[in-house]
This record gives structure tokens, C-alpha cells and sequence, in this order.
């Protein structure tokens, strides 16, 4: 399947941290007879594809299948209904947006107050997450309860969409751009065996990395992620962290992990030598499951490829395709020297 | 009663019209006018205006208004990396903005394009307590500033489009019900006229730049002249916060305007005609002008007798405005029963 039509199929499906089911029962559906499998108790899925040849080291490639979206936690007496995010969601990104319940065509919105009768200061405060409700259309807390029960997953309600100069836009970059890459490998013919995880709870502290990475017990991990870019006006220098279109993302440091170091040279050697434009970011910020899969066991030798993505964790992220596609060849460079090291 | 309110707003709030470029949406209303009004057409300003026949030559005018505008935003810069920089076209609340999804209505809006409105990534610290300001926001096309340029004029429009879905409890949300609900309304009253007998010759008007400042409704009103008018808008329904005198409730029916600015023996005869109709229906004190086009109709010319009927609406001037299907169909009825009625002396 073409990479873009895999992401658009990823991207679609609703998978909010601690329910990931609708995206591995996708995977598996895709890699079933292409290699083998298996979950675990958390529910991460790990795969085993045979390359042509037996690797020097065994290397596993990662990414997750979790996104963040909304739990719900209480029925008010108006109908409406009280939500938590999963995972790092600003509630600016919610005043004013269509959820839906999470792998159905159910649709609640989350309303405010109206803008007449604010006061100044009101209007430009941003309203609490704790303040904002998704209003399904119930009337009372009875009909709420049997609509969207306790613990019913929400998901943002934003179709993927392809837009600009070869710009994607949808909910969920984070991280199935990763997940898609990993895809289109286990669809391809591969040099040497290779382990491939599609973990769960990423958004909510790298949980499944850390028992999959176990389970796997790799030498060297290569994370696929997205990353905060801030390429807008309104972000200037290093805070703009690194921008769309400049290829995939080199880390050194995050807040999670201080990648290996070698890994990282080897990384921008091999973008430079098969030509793929690449960056590393401005800033030591965010994080992903290379915190976890580091310190798995023994450690493990860890680097993480990131595809550029603005708005993360909002509704609306927003990727260039070009970059989806270099992460994808860099990716590929990169695993065979690493197997070969 | 036949009327399909479901299929109208479907039509009509599918169609783009941020005040001052109401083209589209003026079309499709006027589309829809024309089934009933043999001589709909858009005026020079933009207001979608027609006339009921009648043979009843000394029957009094009266002026049916709802709004065609919606709220919107109109971009005033292009950036050297193509993002835009767009003012509000109306009461926009800058509080929903941060990553929505937007379409830019570009050169003219003969390019139409998706687009995203910028949000700024928690790593940048900044206070996340504090809405965005709208000179921090930009609309992200996806486009460098050459192809933005080619692509987007200043003084294109922009708005955020929510596809009109439906809720529980035949609840309707969408992006601009404020205020195709009351031409949708209009539209269905206009039909139950075709097998009741009004007492009065009756012009309609969908009136453009509403939401800019009243601006459309006076123009028409002094076209038509008329003895009466009804204005047709949304108004408040209580959410969570909002204060129960200010509001009415969703699914509790029509809200009669009762205002200094409006005529007395019009709006007790609107709360007459639901009484004795046994119509649901909820009253509206304002103490002062009402904000809506009843206050510019009011004023035309020598003064005209102006009522004022409002569909509740839930998060106004938000891209998640809901609507009760049942208010709509008890608004239509309330307001055609009262046309069906003497006038008022």
C-alpha cells in the first residue's frame, strides 16, 4: 500500500491511549502472513519479519499506536458530560471542537459560554480543561450515562486531509506517521531480520515501550516519532525547534533520553552519503519511548528518527509528505548499517 | 407539516457567506426563497429580498428578516513564509481558534483551500491560561509565500466549516445555525402560508452584514417600506456558567423579544397567539436595543413596528453552535399563527 494512503487509514482510526484496539486490529490485519506476531499483557504488538540474512546485532524498531483524546468522568444534571485528557492535550485545542466517541459516528461538541456575555478579562482567558464538557445532545445525566458511560474513549472528530504544497493534516501524526513507516517495511523485502513494536500508552508516560522493550530484549533501538516543529511567526530561533520540509529529525537530547552517540553521528552520515535532507532539533524538549526502551534491562543502544509535525496534539496536526518519506529511506539506510555494525 | 428542516440548513450552512461576502450562501437562499417568492433576487448590498404574491391590495407590509451573514474572518497579510494573518469579520471568539481547521476562500474564492489555524506548542512556555490572541494566531495553508500569494488576496475570507451533524434529541450542530436557522425558519413558515391565509402582503428579506453591525436589514427595510416587521434571529440558550435571565432554554420553544426598542402590542400579541395556540414558547427581556436587526428595521425611515422572535442557540459565534430541530418547528408555527392573525391596531 502507498505510504500515504497507509497513514490516511492510520490516521482515521481512533486509538486514544489504553484503547489502541481498532489500530492493532489494522496492523495485524496488514502484516498477518507477512511475518509473525504476537501481543502482550499491555497489548503491545511485536513482530518478527526474516531478512535475507541473520544480523551482527539485533535491532528493533519502534513506534506507537496511542494517541491523546479525552476520557469521560461524570454526568452533569444539564446532560452534558465532564472529560479528562489522555495524555498532553492544551485545552485551547478543545474549546470550540466536535469530539466523536471513539470508533463510532457518535458526536458531542465542546461549547462555551457565549462571547457576548464575557467580560474582557474573560475573553481572553483560556478556558480549564476541567471547566469544558462535550455536550452529546442529552438532556439529563441519565441519558448521558447511557449515551457515553464513565471511561468511554473520545476522540477528536477531524478527517485526514491532504492540503498546501504537499501538507498533511489530521489528528493522530502522533505517532502513526511512525507506525506507517514501520508498515510499509514489514511490507518490504528486508536485508536482515529485524523486530518491529507497535506500542500502546506512549501519551501517558512511555508504558508499553518499557515492557515491550523487555520482551524483545533488542542491542539497538531505532524510535520513529514525530516531533514538535514550531516553524510559525509566531516562534522565533532555536524555539522554533525545527521545521517542515528539512527532512527527518536527529535527536541528541530530549527530556527523556540522551541518545547514543554514535547512533546519532551515524545517523547524519548515512543522510549525508544516500542524500536525505535531514536536521536535528533547536530545543531539549518533548520526549518519546526511546526514555523508556533505553534503560530496558541491560540498556539498550537507542536513536529516534522523527517525521517534523506542527500543532502536535492538537486536532489539526500538520505534516509535509516529503518528510514522512525521507524519515522512511533514512530509516532504511540506517538499519542496515546498524544491523551490520 | 412537511417542511424539512434537516435537508434546508444542510443546504444552506453548507454554503460560505462571512459578512460583506455573502455571495453563496445568498444564492442558496435565494433558491430556496424562490419556491415561494416568484421574484427573489439578491440586491446591490447583498440582501436576498422577494415578495409574497397577494391580491389583497390594502393589506398592511409586513418584513420578514433573518440574517444571511455568518461570522467569519478576513485575512490582512501574507507573510514571507505564506501564513496568513486574518482580522475577525464579525464577533469571532478568539478562544476556539488554536488549531482548527479552516478554509480560505482565496482570490475571491475562486481557490478554495484548507488550512490550519496556528497554535502555539506547549515547549514554548508561554501562558497557557491566556487565550490567543488574534495577532497571534495565523492561518497555516501549507503553502510557501509565493504560492500563498498566488493563491490568497487580502480581503479573501476564511472560516472555520463544521459539516451540520446531528445529536441526540434531534439536536443540530454546526457552524453558522446563527442565523440560517432563521432562514430556515422563514423558509418554513413562507410554506405553511401557501395553505393559510395571512393578513398581510408579506416581504421577505435575508439580510446581509448582520454580524458587521446590523448593516444589510436597514438598507432592505427602506426598500420595502413596510408597516411591520418580525426579525428572526438566535439568542442565548442557558449552557453551564450563563445566567438564566439572560438565556432561554433549548427545546423550550420560540424566545419572544420584549424590549424598549421593540414594538409592546406586537409582542404581547406573539405571547397571545402562543397561549392560545398552546405553542412552547419562552419570553426574552432585553432592556435595552437587542443587537439584531430588529433594531435597524425599527428604525427606518419614519419608524416601523418591529417584533422580534429568537431560535435558542447553544455556544454562539463558536464553530459548535446547536440547535433544537423542535424550537425550529414551534418558531415556524408560533410566527404563522401570528401572521394568520389580525394585526395589531
Amino acid at each position: 500500500m502507498k505510504l500515504k494512503q497507509e497513514l490516511e487509514t492510520l490516521c482515521n482510526l481512533d486509538g486514544i491511549s489504553g484503547y489502541e484496539d481498532a489500530v492493532r486490529a489494522y496492523i495485524i490485519s496488514r502484516i498477518d502472513g507477512r511475518a509473525v506476531y504476537t501481543t502482550d499483557n499491555l497489548g503491545n504488538l511485536i513482530v518478527f519479519k526474516k531478512g535475507a540474512k541473520a544480523p551482527e546485532n539485533k535491532l528493533l524498531l519502534s513506534a506507537h499506536m496511542d494517541e491523546v483524546g479525552l476520557i469521560a468522568t461524570y454526568h452533569n444534571a444539564d446532560g452534558t458530560v465532564k472529560i479528562a485528557a489522555v495524555g498532553g492535550v492544551d485545552a485551547r485545542v478543545l474549546a470550540g471542537r466536535r469530539v466523536r466517541i471513539a470508533n463510532t459516528q457518535t458526536v458531542g461538541v465542546i461549547g462555551l459560554r457565549a462571547v457576548h456575555n464575557l467580560t474582557k478579562e474573560e475573553k481572553n482567558k483560556a478556558p480549564k480543561a476541567e471547566e469544558l464538557c462535550v455536550d452529546f445532545g442529552c438532556e439529563t445525566a441519565k441519558e448521558a450515562e447511557e449515551l457515553c458511560p464513565q471511561g468511554t474513549f473520545l476522540a477528536f472528530d477531524t478527517a485526514y486531509t491532504a492540503f498546501g504544497n504537499g501538507k498533511i493534516t489530521a489528528k493522530a501524526l502522533d505517532d502513526r506517521c511512525g507506525c506507517a513507516i514501520l508498515l510499509s517495511l514489514i511490507d518490504s523485502e528486508l536485508e536482515y531480520d529485524t523486530w518491529f513494536t507497535f506500542v500502546v500508552q506512549e501519551e501517558i508516560g512511555l508504558r508499553g515501550a518499557k515492557t515491550a522493550a523487555f520482551g524483545v530484549e533488542p542491542e539497538y533501538c531505532m524510535v520513529l516519532e514525530t516531533t514538535t516543529a514550531a516553524d510559525i511567526p509566531s516562534a522565533e530561533d532555536e524555539k522554533r525547534v525545527c521545521a517542515l520540509g528539512a527532512g527527518p529529525v536527529i535527536s541528541y537530547m530530549d527530556r527523556t533520553t540522551i541518545y547514543n552517540k554514535k547512533l546519532y553521528e551515524l545517523a547524519f552520515a548515512t543522510a549525508r552519503e544516500e542524500e536525505i535532507p535531514a536536521q536535528t532539533k533547536t530545543m531539549i524538549a518533548g520526549g518519546n519511548d526511546a526514555g523508556a526502551i533505553h534503560l530496558s534491562k541491560t540498556g539498550v543502544k537507542t536513536i529516534a528518527l522523527s517525521v517534523p509535525c506542527r500543532y502536535l496534539h492538537s486536532p489539526s496536526c500538520v505534516i509535509a509528505y516529503a518528510d514522512l518519506k525521507n524519515t522512511k529511506r533514512l530509516v532504511k539506510g540506517l538499519m542496515n548499517r546498524i544491523c551490520s555494525l | 407539516m412537511s417542511f424539512d428542516f434537516r435537508q434546508t440548513l444542510e443546504i444552506l450552512t453548507a454554503a460560505n457567506g462571512v459578512a460583506g461576502e455573502e455571495t453563496n450562501a445568498a444564492a442558496a437562499a435565494c433558491k430556496l426563497l424562490s419556491a415561494y417568492a416568484p421574484d427573489a433576487r439578491v440586491d446591490d448590498f447583498g440582501n436576498v429580498v422577494g415578495t409574497l404574491p397577494c391580491e389583497e391590495a390594502d393589506f398592511p407590509t409586513l418584513l420578514l428578516d433573518a440574517h444571511i451573514d455568518e461570522i467569519g474572518m478576513i485575512v490582512n497579510y501574507i507573510t514571507e513564509d505564506g501564513f496568513l494573518k486574518v482580522s475577525g469579520c464579525g464577533g469571532v471568539d478568539i478562544r476556539v481558534l488554536a488549531a482548527q481547521r479552516v478554509t480560505v476562500y482565496g482570490n475571491g474564492g475562486k481557490n478554495v483551500l484548507s488550512g490550519v489555524m496556528t497554535s502555539t506548542p506547549p515547549h514554548l512556555g508561554g501562558d497557557s491560561t491566556k487565550a490567543l490572541e488574534l495577532d497571534e494566531i495565523f492561518i497555516d495553508i501549507g503553502m510557501d509565500g509565493k504560492a500563498a500569494k498566488e493563491n490568497v488576496r487580502l480581503g479573501d475570507r476564511a472560516l472555520i466549516e463544521t459539516p451540520l451533524t446531528t445529536l441526540a434529541g434531534e439536536k443540530l450542530t454546526g457552524k453558522a445555525l446563527d442565523d440560517r436557522s432563521g432562514v430556515a425558519v422563514l423558509l418554513a413558515v413562507l410554506d405553511q402560508l401557501q395553505e393559510r391565509k395571512t393578513c398581510y402582503k408579506i416581504a421577505v428579506q435575508f439580510s446581509a452584514q448582520e454580524e458587521t453591525g446590523e448593516r444589510g436589514a436597514g438598507l432592505g427595510a427602506y426598500a420595502v417600506s413596510p408597516d411591520y416587521a418580525l426579525a428572526v434571529d438566535v439568542s442565548f440558550a442557558l449552557t453551564a456558567g450563563e445566567k438564566p435571565e439572560k438565556c432561554g432554554i433549548l427545546g423550550k420553544g420560540a424566545m419572544i423579544g420584549v424590549s424598549p426598542a421593540l414594538d409592546r402590542k406586537m409582542s404581547d400579541k406573539l405571547r397571545e397567539v402562543a397561549a392560545r395556540e398552546g405553542i412552547p414558547a419562552q419570553v426574552e427581556v432585553m432592556g435595552g436595543a437587542t443587537g439584531t436587526n430588529a433594531d435597524a428595521i425599527s428604525g427606518s425611515k419614519t419608524g416601523v413596528r418591529t417584533a422580534l422572535v429568537s431560535i435558542p442557540l447553544k455556544y454562539m459565534h463558536t464553530p459548535v453552535e446547536t440547535i433544537s430541530v423542535a424550537d425550529l418547528e414551534n418558531t415556524a408555527e408560533l410566527i404563522a399563527r401570528f401572521l394568520c392573525a389580525a394585526p395589531v391596531s
